[in-house]
């Protein structure tokens, strides 16, 4: 089954708007981290969220909609969204956007993958591939930074678990619509 | 946003920094450790390296204040955001191969509480981008065969490093000044209120922002200035050195 460009439309506006958050999130965070190798992770790694925000713009006006076209997230994942853009202490930060955010970005990104048709929407297929290895990077630089720096880790697992499941509870996509029920509408 | 008062001017809180910095309101503040030898060459790494992350700080907040620049900008400014870190990464990395380290010695945080108290992006373009890199196009000109002739060629060839992407910084925002002026004159008030305001932060704290340096005529050609803008700031830098020699003179 070939999703329809509409449902590939709303996927990859919606991943683009959580790309523009992650960007302003950490944008904002920069100013307000004490600890300089973070705010420098986070400056540099907003960049890597601004690319692909840019990327995925790109796609949405390939598919039936504006240049650079956001569709906000599904009401549960924008709440998500929001408890994570309210936390302050340095390790939740970085527990937040490492552990639980990324890594939730990069399955999203494997489940579309699993369902989208590689030849229909190569284009999207080889943004995502590309970013799954950007978000790969990002982690690893993470690893490396807390290795090195072992005060940011987060010890409180409780935390870092119950955001995990906020995340895995919600489809970011705010309207999904199968094929059949696609088609059903249009007939 | 948290305020504090210097000299009587009211400017942007500072912006977090770790334990270990002691925070002193102006650069005057800091005894400047004279001559190109180690100690010196240590504490401009550590001022430097808090430039760095300063601009950092200025380009997230642009991100962030203005959420309906257009997409073009913002796209910049998070690159820019990336350069500058690499750029305190490079000095850090110099600074502790001298055998300095982070908070070895007070810091002054002034560019981000001047320019966070702009409140256009246009202004604290005109302000971060085409006076404040821009001014550091020159200083760099001035501070790579200083570097170079104390035997310190990693050091300066981290600042030509530097200078490269800064003058990429200065031209964007030299462009984007365009482009908002142009699209509309209003916005030309918006810079004239942000020029005030540098001035009348520098009369405050006593800064003379030309002092002594001379201007480099290559790179702001290079970063988008026009021949009269570049002429425009060597006649205030000539007319600053006049000045300064009569000074001397009385």
């Amino acid at each position: 089954m070939i999703l329809s460009v509409k449902e590939r439309g709303q996927f990859v506006a919606t991943m683009r708007h959580i790309n523009v958050w992650l960007m302003e999130t950490m944008a904002g965070w920069v100013p307000s981290t004490p600890e300089m190798e973070v705010k420098l992770q986070f400056g540099e790694h907003l960049w890597d969220a601004a690319q692909h925000a840019d990327a995925l713009g790109k796609r949405t006006s390939e598919l039936r909609m504006p240049l650079h076209h956001n569709l906000p997230p599904a009401k549960e994942y924008i709440d998500f969204l929001n408890t994570v853009s309210g936390v302050e202490p340095t390790q939740q930060r970085l527990a937040a956007i490492y552990d639980v955010v990324l890594p939730g970005l990069a399955a999203h990104y494997r489940r579309f993958l699993d369902k989208t048709d590689s030849l229909a929407d190569a284009p999207t297929v080889r943004i995502l591939e590309r970013h799954l290895n950007d978000i790969d990077r990002m982690l690893q630089s993470n690893r490396d930074m807390c290795s090195d720096l072992p005060d940011l880790f987060l010890n409180d697992k409780t935390w870092i678990d119950a955001l995990r499941e906020q995340e895995a509870r919600c489809d970011p996509v705010a309207i999904s619509i199968t094929e059949p029920e696609a088609r059903a509408v249009e007939a | 946003m948290r305020t504090k008062r210097v000299r009587g001017i009211e400017v942007r809180d500072d912006p977090a920094r770790e334990p270990c910095f002691e925070i002193v309101h102006l650069h005057e503040d800091i005894p400047d450790i004279g001559g190109m030898g180690i100690e010196h060459r240590r504490q401009r790494l550590h001022r430097e390296y808090n430039q760095e992350v300063q601009a950092i700080e200025v380009a997230a907040i642009c991100i962030t204040d203005f959420p309906d620049a257009p997409w073009e900008l913002r796209l910049e400014l998070a690159r820019q955001c990336w350069d500058e870190v690499r750029h305190a990464a490079l000095l850090l990395r110099r600074l502790q191969a001298l055998g300095g380290h982070k908070g070895q010695y007070p810091i002054a945080n002034l560019n981000w509480s001047l320019v966070g108290m702009i409140d256009s992006l246009v202004g604290r373009l005109a302000i971060q981008h085409r006076t404040f890199e821009a001014g550091s196009l020159d200083v760099e000109a001035v501070a790579i065969p200083l570097f170079r002739e104390a035997g310190d060629d990693e050091t300066a060839d981290a600042m030509e490093v530097i200078e490269a992407d800064e003058i990429h910084h200065v031209r964007f925002g030299n462009e984007w000044v365009k482009r908002f002026t142009d699209a509309d004159p209003r916005a030309v008030l918006e810079i004239a209120k942000a020029v005030a305001w540098l001035k009348r932060v520098v009369a405050a704290t006593g800064g003379e922002p030309l002092h002594d340096i001379p201007t480099e005529r290559d790179a702001r050609e290079l970063a988008g200035f026009s021949d009269a803008e570049i002429g425009e700031v060597e006649r205030i830098e000539q007319t600053i050195n006049a000045g300064n020699e009569c000074s001397a003179g009385k």
